[in-house]
Protein backbone atom coordinates (compact mmCIF):
# COMPACT_ATOMS: atom_id res chain seq x y z
CA UNK A 1 0.00 0.00 0.00
CA UNK A 2 2.91 2.42 1.06
CA UNK A 3 4.56 1.39 -2.03
CA UNK A 4 1.19 2.53 -4.26
CA UNK A 5 0.98 5.93 -2.21
CA UNK A 6 4.56 6.46 -3.10
CA UNK A 7 4.19 5.86 -6.66
CA UNK A 8 0.92 7.89 -7.18
CA UNK A 9 2.40 10.81 -5.65
CA UNK A 10 5.33 10.74 -7.59
CA UNK A 11 3.75 10.29 -11.01
CA UNK A 12 1.30 13.25 -10.10
CA UNK A 13 4.81 15.20 -9.37
CA UNK A 14 5.79 14.24 -12.99
CA UNK A 15 2.58 15.49 -14.22
CA UNK A 16 2.38 18.58 -12.77
CA UNK A 17 6.51 19.80 -13.08
CA UNK A 18 5.33 18.51 -17.22
CA UNK A 19 2.36 20.79 -17.04
CA UNK A 20 4.29 23.59 -15.72
CA UNK A 21 6.98 22.97 -19.10
CA UNK A 22 4.46 23.52 -21.37
CA UNK A 23 2.60 25.94 -19.58
CA UNK A 24 3.11 28.97 -22.33
CA UNK A 25 0.09 29.29 -24.95
CA UNK A 26 -0.18 27.94 -28.68
CA UNK A 27 3.26 29.93 -29.41
CA UNK A 28 1.55 32.52 -31.23
CA UNK A 29 0.21 34.54 -28.25
CA UNK A 30 1.83 38.09 -28.75
CA UNK A 31 2.50 40.65 -25.51
CA UNK A 32 2.60 44.17 -26.55
CA UNK A 33 1.44 47.31 -24.84
CA UNK A 34 -1.56 49.34 -24.89
CA UNK A 35 -1.03 52.60 -26.79
CA UNK A 36 -2.13 54.49 -24.69
CA UNK A 37 0.04 55.06 -21.45
CA UNK A 38 -0.81 55.44 -17.84
CA UNK A 39 1.92 58.22 -17.60
CA UNK A 40 5.47 59.68 -17.72
CA UNK A 41 8.08 59.79 -15.33
CA UNK A 42 11.97 60.33 -15.71
CA UNK A 43 14.73 58.21 -14.10
CA UNK A 44 17.70 60.37 -12.15
CA UNK A 45 20.42 59.95 -10.23
CA UNK A 46 19.80 60.18 -6.18
CA UNK A 47 22.27 61.10 -3.96
CA UNK A 48 21.76 61.30 0.22
CA UNK A 49 20.03 64.36 0.80
CA UNK A 50 22.75 67.63 1.28
CA UNK A 51 25.35 65.72 -0.82
CA UNK A 52 25.17 68.29 -3.46
CA UNK A 53 28.61 68.55 -4.17
CA UNK A 54 28.80 64.62 -5.74
CA UNK A 55 25.74 65.38 -7.55
CA UNK A 56 26.89 68.11 -8.89
CA UNK A 57 30.06 66.73 -10.33
CA UNK A 58 28.32 63.57 -11.48
CA UNK A 59 25.56 65.46 -12.99
CA UNK A 60 28.66 67.39 -14.64
CA UNK A 61 30.17 64.26 -15.85
CA UNK A 62 27.05 62.65 -17.25
CA UNK A 63 27.10 65.84 -19.24
CA UNK A 64 30.27 65.07 -20.73
CA UNK A 65 29.78 61.85 -21.73
CA UNK A 66 26.61 63.20 -23.53
CA UNK A 67 28.83 65.68 -25.27
CA UNK A 68 31.52 63.17 -26.45
CA UNK A 69 28.94 60.51 -27.45
CA UNK A 70 29.87 57.77 -24.63
CA UNK A 71 25.71 58.56 -23.91
CA UNK A 72 24.40 57.66 -26.95
CA UNK A 73 26.62 55.08 -27.76
CA UNK A 74 25.92 53.03 -24.66
CA UNK A 75 22.30 53.93 -24.84
CA UNK A 76 23.15 51.92 -28.70
CA UNK A 77 23.60 48.39 -26.80
CA UNK A 78 20.24 48.58 -25.30
CA UNK A 79 17.72 49.01 -27.90
CA UNK A 80 14.88 48.40 -25.46
CA UNK A 81 15.83 51.78 -23.58
CA UNK A 82 17.08 54.00 -26.52
CA UNK A 83 14.19 55.78 -27.35
CA UNK A 84 13.83 57.04 -24.11
CA UNK A 85 16.94 58.35 -23.21
CA UNK A 86 16.46 61.98 -22.31
CA UNK A 87 19.25 63.86 -22.53
CA UNK A 88 20.85 65.96 -25.33
CA UNK A 89 23.80 67.49 -26.17
CA UNK A 90 22.58 70.56 -27.45
CA UNK A 91 21.06 71.40 -24.19
CA UNK A 92 23.69 71.23 -21.74
CA UNK A 93 25.79 74.20 -20.90
CA UNK A 94 29.28 73.56 -20.89
CA UNK A 95 30.10 75.64 -17.94
CA UNK A 96 28.37 72.92 -15.87
CA UNK A 97 30.90 69.70 -17.70
CA UNK A 98 34.08 69.46 -15.00
CA UNK A 99 36.75 69.34 -16.75
CA UNK A 100 38.37 65.35 -17.38
CA UNK A 101 40.38 63.67 -14.97
CA UNK A 102 39.80 66.34 -12.40
CA UNK A 103 38.16 64.07 -9.74
CA UNK A 104 40.51 62.70 -6.59
CA UNK A 105 42.45 59.62 -7.95
CA UNK A 106 41.80 58.37 -4.44
CA UNK A 107 37.93 58.60 -4.42
CA UNK A 108 35.90 55.78 -4.88
CA UNK A 109 32.54 56.16 -6.41
CA UNK A 110 30.29 53.39 -4.39
CA UNK A 111 27.35 52.76 -6.98
CA UNK A 112 24.25 51.34 -5.74
CA UNK A 113 21.73 49.01 -7.41
CA UNK A 114 19.41 46.85 -7.63
CA UNK A 115 20.78 43.61 -9.70
CA UNK A 116 17.06 42.58 -10.50
CA UNK A 117 16.69 45.12 -12.49
CA UNK A 118 16.86 44.85 -16.66
CA UNK A 119 18.19 46.66 -18.64
CA UNK A 120 19.11 49.68 -16.08
CA UNK A 121 21.39 47.18 -13.59
CA UNK A 122 21.53 43.25 -14.02
CA UNK A 123 22.94 40.14 -14.37
CA UNK A 124 24.23 39.89 -18.29
CA UNK A 125 24.55 36.65 -20.25
CA UNK A 126 27.93 35.75 -19.33
CA UNK A 127 27.41 36.27 -15.79
CA UNK A 128 29.13 39.75 -15.26
CA UNK A 129 27.13 42.89 -13.58
CA UNK A 130 25.82 45.04 -16.56
CA UNK A 131 23.52 47.44 -17.76
CA UNK A 132 22.76 50.71 -18.60
CA UNK A 133 23.16 52.79 -15.08
CA UNK A 134 25.92 50.36 -14.00
CA UNK A 135 28.06 51.36 -17.78
CA UNK A 136 27.09 54.94 -17.58
CA UNK A 137 28.25 55.63 -14.04
CA UNK A 138 31.28 53.19 -14.69
CA UNK A 139 32.01 55.86 -17.93
CA UNK A 140 31.66 58.54 -15.27
CA UNK A 141 34.46 57.21 -13.23
CA UNK A 142 36.56 56.82 -16.05
CA UNK A 143 36.06 60.24 -16.90
CA UNK A 144 36.50 61.67 -13.59
CA UNK A 145 39.38 59.78 -12.75
CA UNK A 146 37.52 58.05 -10.21
CA UNK A 147 37.55 54.28 -8.56
CA UNK A 148 34.66 52.41 -9.34
CA UNK A 149 32.99 50.24 -7.11
CA UNK A 150 29.38 48.68 -7.45
CA UNK A 151 27.30 48.10 -4.48
CA UNK A 152 24.58 45.76 -5.38
CA UNK A 153 21.73 46.44 -2.73
CA UNK A 154 18.45 45.06 -2.06
CA UNK A 155 16.00 46.93 -3.31
CA UNK A 156 13.62 47.82 -0.07
CA UNK A 157 16.57 48.43 2.38
CA UNK A 158 18.01 51.09 -0.48
CA UNK A 159 17.27 54.03 1.92
CA UNK A 160 19.31 51.93 5.09
CA UNK A 161 22.46 51.76 2.47
CA UNK A 162 22.45 55.29 0.99
CA UNK A 163 22.22 56.55 4.94
CA UNK A 164 24.63 54.37 5.98
CA UNK A 165 27.28 55.28 3.57
CA UNK A 166 27.60 51.50 2.33
CA UNK A 167 26.85 53.74 -1.35
CA UNK A 168 27.09 56.91 -2.46
CA UNK A 169 24.04 57.13 -4.61
CA UNK A 170 20.82 55.19 -5.99
CA UNK A 171 21.18 54.76 -9.41
CA UNK A 172 19.12 51.69 -10.90
CA UNK A 173 16.10 52.90 -13.09
CA UNK A 174 14.74 55.19 -10.08
CA UNK A 175 12.24 57.51 -10.27
CA UNK A 176 12.68 60.87 -9.25
CA UNK A 177 8.71 62.12 -9.18
CA UNK A 178 7.40 61.77 -5.89
CA UNK A 179 10.56 61.58 -4.16
CA UNK A 180 11.81 65.07 -4.90
CA UNK A 181 12.15 65.53 -1.43
CA UNK A 182 13.83 62.74 0.09
CA UNK A 183 17.23 62.61 -1.73
CA UNK A 184 19.32 65.11 -3.54
CA UNK A 185 19.16 64.99 -7.06
CA UNK A 186 22.01 64.81 -9.82
CA UNK A 187 20.38 65.15 -13.52
CA UNK A 188 17.32 62.89 -15.20
CA UNK A 189 18.56 60.84 -17.99
CA UNK A 190 15.60 58.53 -19.28
CA UNK A 191 12.48 59.12 -19.59
CA UNK A 192 9.88 56.79 -17.75
CA UNK A 193 6.64 55.92 -19.24
CA UNK A 194 4.18 53.58 -17.66
CA UNK A 195 2.31 51.31 -19.59
CA UNK A 196 0.09 48.16 -19.24
CA UNK A 197 1.30 45.18 -20.81
CA UNK A 198 -1.40 42.66 -21.84
CA UNK A 199 -1.44 39.54 -24.38
CA UNK A 200 -2.60 40.51 -28.01
CA UNK A 201 -5.57 37.95 -27.88
CA UNK A 202 -6.90 39.00 -24.66
CA UNK A 203 -9.12 41.79 -26.19
CA UNK A 204 -7.62 44.90 -24.45
CA UNK A 205 -7.13 47.94 -26.32
CA UNK A 206 -7.35 50.52 -23.67
CA UNK A 207 -7.45 51.52 -20.00
CA UNK A 208 -11.43 51.35 -19.57
CA UNK A 209 -10.97 47.65 -20.85
CA UNK A 210 -9.18 47.14 -18.00
CA UNK A 211 -12.64 47.77 -15.76
CA UNK A 212 -12.72 44.84 -13.31
CA UNK A 213 -9.28 43.02 -15.06
CA UNK A 214 -6.71 41.43 -12.85
CA UNK A 215 -3.51 43.86 -13.47
CA UNK A 216 -0.41 42.49 -11.34
CA UNK A 217 2.49 45.22 -9.99
CA UNK A 218 6.18 44.87 -9.00
CA UNK A 219 6.27 45.90 -5.19
CA UNK A 220 7.37 49.29 -4.66
CA UNK A 221 8.03 50.17 -8.36
CA UNK A 222 6.90 53.62 -9.84
CA UNK A 223 4.46 51.95 -11.45
CA UNK A 224 2.62 50.65 -8.57
CA UNK A 225 3.03 53.72 -6.82
CA UNK A 226 1.40 55.60 -9.46
CA UNK A 227 -1.34 53.28 -9.42
CA UNK A 228 -1.99 53.91 -5.58
CA UNK A 229 -1.22 57.73 -5.99
CA UNK A 230 -2.25 59.86 -9.26
CA UNK A 231 -3.82 57.08 -11.14
CA UNK A 232 -5.83 55.65 -7.64
CA UNK A 233 -8.95 56.22 -10.43
CA UNK A 234 -8.01 53.91 -12.74
CA UNK A 235 -6.50 51.02 -9.91
CA UNK A 236 -10.35 51.58 -9.09
CA UNK A 237 -12.01 50.10 -12.27
CA UNK A 238 -9.83 47.08 -11.64
CA UNK A 239 -11.00 43.86 -10.52
CA UNK A 240 -7.99 43.05 -8.78
CA UNK A 241 -4.11 44.76 -8.33
CA UNK A 242 -2.07 41.67 -7.26
CA UNK A 243 1.39 42.96 -6.17
CA UNK A 244 4.41 40.75 -7.05
CA UNK A 245 7.59 40.29 -5.68
CA UNK A 246 9.74 40.55 -8.78
CA UNK A 247 8.05 41.29 -12.98
CA UNK A 248 9.51 37.92 -13.59
CA UNK A 249 6.47 36.12 -11.80
CA UNK A 250 4.17 38.49 -12.81
CA UNK A 251 4.99 37.92 -16.68
CA UNK A 252 4.95 34.27 -16.10
CA UNK A 253 1.09 34.65 -14.55
CA UNK A 254 0.28 36.86 -17.40
CA UNK A 255 1.95 34.05 -19.49
CA UNK A 256 -0.52 31.32 -17.93
CA UNK A 257 -3.95 33.58 -17.94
CA UNK A 258 -3.85 33.89 -14.38
CA UNK A 259 -4.35 37.55 -14.83
CA UNK A 260 -4.75 39.96 -17.45
CA UNK A 261 -2.81 42.86 -17.67
CA UNK A 262 0.94 44.13 -16.60
CA UNK A 263 1.47 47.96 -15.32
CA UNK A 264 5.00 48.56 -15.64
CA UNK A 265 7.89 51.03 -16.59
CA UNK A 266 7.85 50.73 -20.49
CA UNK A 267 11.44 50.01 -20.58
CA UNK A 268 11.44 46.98 -18.39
CA UNK A 269 8.70 45.93 -20.01
CA UNK A 270 9.85 45.95 -23.51
CA UNK A 271 12.46 44.21 -22.10
CA UNK A 272 10.34 40.81 -20.52
CA UNK A 273 8.65 41.08 -24.42
CA UNK A 274 12.14 41.43 -26.27
CA UNK A 275 13.30 38.68 -23.89
CA UNK A 276 10.50 36.42 -24.50
CA UNK A 277 10.62 36.59 -28.31
CA UNK A 278 14.13 34.99 -28.14
CA UNK B 1 22.78 32.88 -20.73
CA UNK B 2 24.11 29.17 -21.19
CA UNK B 3 23.98 26.48 -18.42
CA UNK B 4 27.57 26.90 -17.63
CA UNK B 5 27.46 30.02 -16.69
CA UNK B 6 24.07 30.10 -14.80
CA UNK B 7 25.95 27.39 -12.82
CA UNK B 8 29.00 28.95 -12.37
CA UNK B 9 27.51 31.71 -10.74
CA UNK B 10 25.08 29.52 -9.02
CA UNK B 11 27.90 27.73 -7.59
CA UNK B 12 29.85 30.41 -7.03
CA UNK B 13 26.45 31.84 -4.94
CA UNK B 14 26.19 28.22 -3.30
CA UNK B 15 30.09 28.73 -1.88
CA UNK B 16 28.84 31.80 -0.19
CA UNK B 17 25.68 30.05 1.07
CA UNK B 18 28.49 27.29 2.71
CA UNK B 19 30.02 30.25 4.55
CA UNK B 20 27.34 31.00 5.92
CA UNK B 21 26.13 27.50 6.52
CA UNK B 22 28.96 26.37 8.49
CA UNK B 23 29.79 29.69 10.16
CA UNK B 24 26.59 29.51 12.31
CA UNK B 25 26.71 26.03 12.84
CA UNK B 26 30.27 26.30 13.96
CA UNK B 27 29.51 29.51 16.59
CA UNK B 28 25.93 28.75 17.57
CA UNK B 29 25.96 25.32 18.60
CA UNK B 30 28.64 25.89 21.31
CA UNK B 31 27.25 29.07 22.18
CA UNK B 32 23.79 27.49 22.23
CA UNK B 33 24.94 25.49 24.74
CA UNK B 34 26.38 28.50 26.43
CA UNK B 35 22.42 30.14 26.61
CA UNK B 36 21.23 27.10 28.33
CA UNK B 37 23.49 26.49 30.74
CA UNK B 38 22.44 30.23 31.77
CA UNK B 39 19.13 30.13 30.96
CA UNK B 40 19.05 27.06 33.41
CA UNK B 41 20.90 29.12 36.29
CA UNK B 42 19.59 29.51 39.44
CA UNK B 43 20.65 33.12 39.61
CA UNK B 44 16.70 34.51 38.69
CA UNK B 45 18.41 37.46 37.01
CA UNK B 46 20.66 35.50 34.72
CA UNK B 47 18.14 33.34 33.65
CA UNK B 48 15.69 35.92 33.37
CA UNK B 49 17.78 37.90 31.20
CA UNK B 50 18.58 34.69 29.42
CA UNK B 51 14.68 34.45 28.38
CA UNK B 52 14.29 37.63 27.12
CA UNK B 53 17.02 36.89 24.82
CA UNK B 54 15.30 33.71 23.63
CA UNK B 55 11.92 35.68 23.28
CA UNK B 56 13.34 38.38 21.49
CA UNK B 57 15.64 35.75 19.00
CA UNK B 58 12.70 33.68 18.49
CA UNK B 59 9.90 36.37 18.34
CA UNK B 60 10.92 38.64 15.41
CA UNK B 61 11.43 37.81 12.00
CA UNK B 62 15.47 36.35 11.34
CA UNK B 63 15.47 39.19 8.44
CA UNK B 64 14.52 41.70 10.48
CA UNK B 65 16.96 41.01 12.99
CA UNK B 66 20.05 40.65 10.65
CA UNK B 67 19.07 44.25 9.28
CA UNK B 68 19.05 45.58 12.79
CA UNK B 69 22.51 44.12 13.22
CA UNK B 70 24.40 45.54 9.99
CA UNK B 71 22.27 48.90 10.24
CA UNK B 72 21.99 49.11 14.31
CA UNK B 73 25.71 50.25 14.82
CA UNK B 74 25.31 53.35 12.23
CA UNK B 75 22.10 54.49 13.75
CA UNK B 76 22.67 53.70 17.24
CA UNK B 77 26.08 55.00 17.28
CA UNK B 78 26.81 56.74 13.89
CA UNK B 79 29.32 53.89 13.06
CA UNK B 80 31.14 53.25 10.37
CA UNK B 81 30.09 50.01 8.72
CA UNK B 82 32.15 49.63 5.53
CA UNK B 83 33.90 46.05 5.51
CA UNK B 84 30.73 44.60 7.76
CA UNK B 85 28.29 43.35 6.01
CA UNK B 86 29.75 39.70 6.18
CA UNK B 87 30.06 39.96 9.64
CA UNK B 88 26.45 41.23 10.37
CA UNK B 89 24.99 38.35 8.40
CA UNK B 90 27.57 35.90 10.56
CA UNK B 91 26.09 37.68 13.82
CA UNK B 92 22.86 37.67 12.91
CA UNK B 93 22.72 33.87 11.85
CA UNK B 94 24.70 32.90 15.03
CA UNK B 95 22.92 34.56 17.67
CA UNK B 96 19.63 33.58 16.60
CA UNK B 97 20.56 30.28 16.13
CA UNK B 98 22.23 29.81 19.51
CA UNK B 99 18.44 30.88 20.75
CA UNK B 100 16.61 27.74 19.10
CA UNK B 101 19.81 25.07 19.50
CA UNK B 102 19.76 26.22 23.64
CA UNK B 103 15.50 25.30 23.52
CA UNK B 104 16.78 22.03 22.06
CA UNK B 105 19.89 21.60 24.68
CA UNK B 106 17.10 22.10 27.45
CA UNK B 107 14.75 19.81 26.66
CA UNK B 108 16.86 17.79 26.16
CA UNK B 109 18.44 18.16 29.65
CA UNK B 110 15.20 18.50 31.15
CA UNK B 111 14.37 14.69 29.93
CA UNK B 112 17.30 13.04 32.08
CA UNK B 113 15.03 11.70 34.92
CA UNK B 114 17.00 13.03 38.22
CA UNK B 115 17.40 9.42 39.09
CA UNK B 116 20.47 9.37 36.72
CA UNK B 117 22.08 12.50 38.83
CA UNK B 118 21.20 10.91 42.40
CA UNK B 119 23.36 7.37 41.02
CA UNK B 120 25.75 9.52 39.79
CA UNK B 121 26.16 11.22 43.27
CA UNK B 122 25.98 8.06 44.64
CA UNK B 123 28.58 6.53 42.65
CA UNK B 124 30.90 9.60 43.38
CA UNK B 125 31.02 11.82 40.52
CA UNK B 126 31.00 14.96 40.83
CA UNK B 127 28.40 17.95 39.00
CA UNK B 128 30.80 18.54 36.14
CA UNK B 129 31.72 14.75 35.34
CA UNK B 130 27.92 14.04 36.31
CA UNK B 131 26.98 16.30 33.73
CA UNK B 132 29.69 15.32 30.80
CA UNK B 133 30.29 11.92 31.74
CA UNK B 134 26.63 10.74 32.39
CA UNK B 135 24.02 13.34 31.28
CA UNK B 136 25.40 15.05 27.89
CA UNK B 137 25.73 11.52 26.25
CA UNK B 138 22.15 10.78 27.02
CA UNK B 139 21.41 14.53 25.71
CA UNK B 140 23.12 14.19 22.87
CA UNK B 141 21.72 11.08 21.59
CA UNK B 142 18.09 12.54 22.20
CA UNK B 143 18.50 15.73 20.48
CA UNK B 144 20.00 14.32 17.23
CA UNK B 145 17.16 14.17 15.23
CA UNK B 146 16.03 17.87 16.50
CA UNK B 147 19.26 19.30 15.87
CA UNK B 148 18.97 17.53 12.63
CA UNK B 149 15.61 19.65 12.04
CA UNK B 150 17.44 22.74 13.16
CA UNK B 151 20.51 22.43 10.53
CA UNK B 152 17.88 21.77 7.48
CA UNK B 153 16.22 24.63 8.00
CA UNK B 154 19.23 27.08 8.66
CA UNK B 155 20.21 25.60 4.97
CA UNK B 156 16.99 27.24 3.81
CA UNK B 157 17.31 30.21 6.19
CA UNK B 158 21.12 31.57 4.54
CA UNK B 159 18.58 33.07 1.83
CA UNK B 160 17.61 35.76 4.05
CA UNK B 161 20.96 36.88 3.64
CA UNK B 162 19.92 38.86 0.49
CA UNK B 163 18.37 41.15 3.02
CA UNK B 164 21.79 42.83 3.15
CA UNK B 165 22.79 42.29 -0.51
CA UNK B 166 24.49 38.99 0.24
CA UNK B 167 25.17 37.73 -2.79
CA UNK B 168 24.22 33.79 -1.95
CA UNK B 169 23.00 31.45 -4.08
CA UNK B 170 19.52 32.10 -3.83
CA UNK B 171 19.37 36.06 -4.72
CA UNK B 172 22.05 35.32 -7.75
CA UNK B 173 18.94 32.98 -8.57
CA UNK B 174 17.01 35.90 -8.47
CA UNK B 175 18.82 38.04 -10.73
CA UNK B 176 19.16 35.67 -13.17
CA UNK B 177 15.53 34.78 -13.48
CA UNK B 178 14.98 38.74 -13.69
CA UNK B 179 17.27 39.14 -16.33
CA UNK B 180 16.53 36.16 -18.16
CA UNK B 181 12.50 36.22 -17.74
CA UNK B 182 12.84 32.68 -16.69
CA UNK B 183 11.96 30.26 -13.74
CA UNK B 184 14.82 27.82 -14.49
CA UNK B 185 17.16 29.32 -11.90
CA UNK B 186 14.65 28.87 -9.08
CA UNK B 187 14.09 24.71 -10.01
CA UNK B 188 17.87 25.16 -10.06
CA UNK B 189 18.35 26.64 -6.68
CA UNK B 190 15.69 24.23 -5.47
CA UNK B 191 17.78 21.26 -6.51
CA UNK B 192 21.01 22.83 -5.14
CA UNK B 193 19.12 23.36 -2.03
CA UNK B 194 17.68 19.40 -2.05
CA UNK B 195 20.92 18.31 -2.66
CA UNK B 196 23.20 20.26 0.42
CA UNK B 197 20.27 18.89 2.79
CA UNK B 198 20.16 15.11 1.32
CA UNK B 199 23.98 15.51 2.31
CA UNK B 200 23.13 17.30 5.59
CA UNK B 201 20.03 14.33 6.76
CA UNK B 202 22.57 11.40 5.29
CA UNK B 203 25.72 13.14 7.36
CA UNK B 204 23.37 13.30 10.42
CA UNK B 205 21.80 9.80 9.95
CA UNK B 206 25.45 8.43 10.10
CA UNK B 207 26.16 10.82 13.30
CA UNK B 208 23.01 9.45 14.99
CA UNK B 209 23.85 5.81 14.45
CA UNK B 210 27.39 6.29 16.26
CA UNK B 211 25.78 7.59 19.40
CA UNK B 212 23.53 4.23 19.38
CA UNK B 213 25.56 3.30 22.51
CA UNK B 214 22.92 2.41 24.91
CA UNK B 215 21.04 0.10 22.45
Amino acid sequence: MKKLISVILAAMMVVLLAACGGGSKGGDTQYLFLEEEMGTESYAIGFKKGNEELAKTVTGAVYALVKDGTYAKIGEKYPDIKDYLSLKAEDINDADIPAKGSGDPNFTFKHGFDLDYPPYSYLKDDGSVGGFDVELAQAVCEYMGWKYESVPFNWEAKDMELNAGSCDCIWSGFTKEGREDKYTWGCTYSNNVQGILVASDSGITTLADLAGKTVGVQIDTSAAEMLEDSKKELADTFGELKTYETYTVAFNDLKAGAIDAIAIDMTAGAYLISNEAK
Amino acid sequence: MSWQVMLSSMGEGMLRTLAIFFLTILFSMPLGMVVTLLRRSKIRIISGITKVYIAIMRGTPLMLQLLAWYFGPYYLFGASIRGYRFAAIIIGFTMNYAAYFAEIYRGGIESIPAGQYEAAEVLGYNKVQTFFKIILPQVMKTIMPSVTNEIITLVKDTSLAFALAYNEMFAIAKQIAASQTSFTPYIVAGVFYFVMNYVVAFVMERIEKSMDYYS
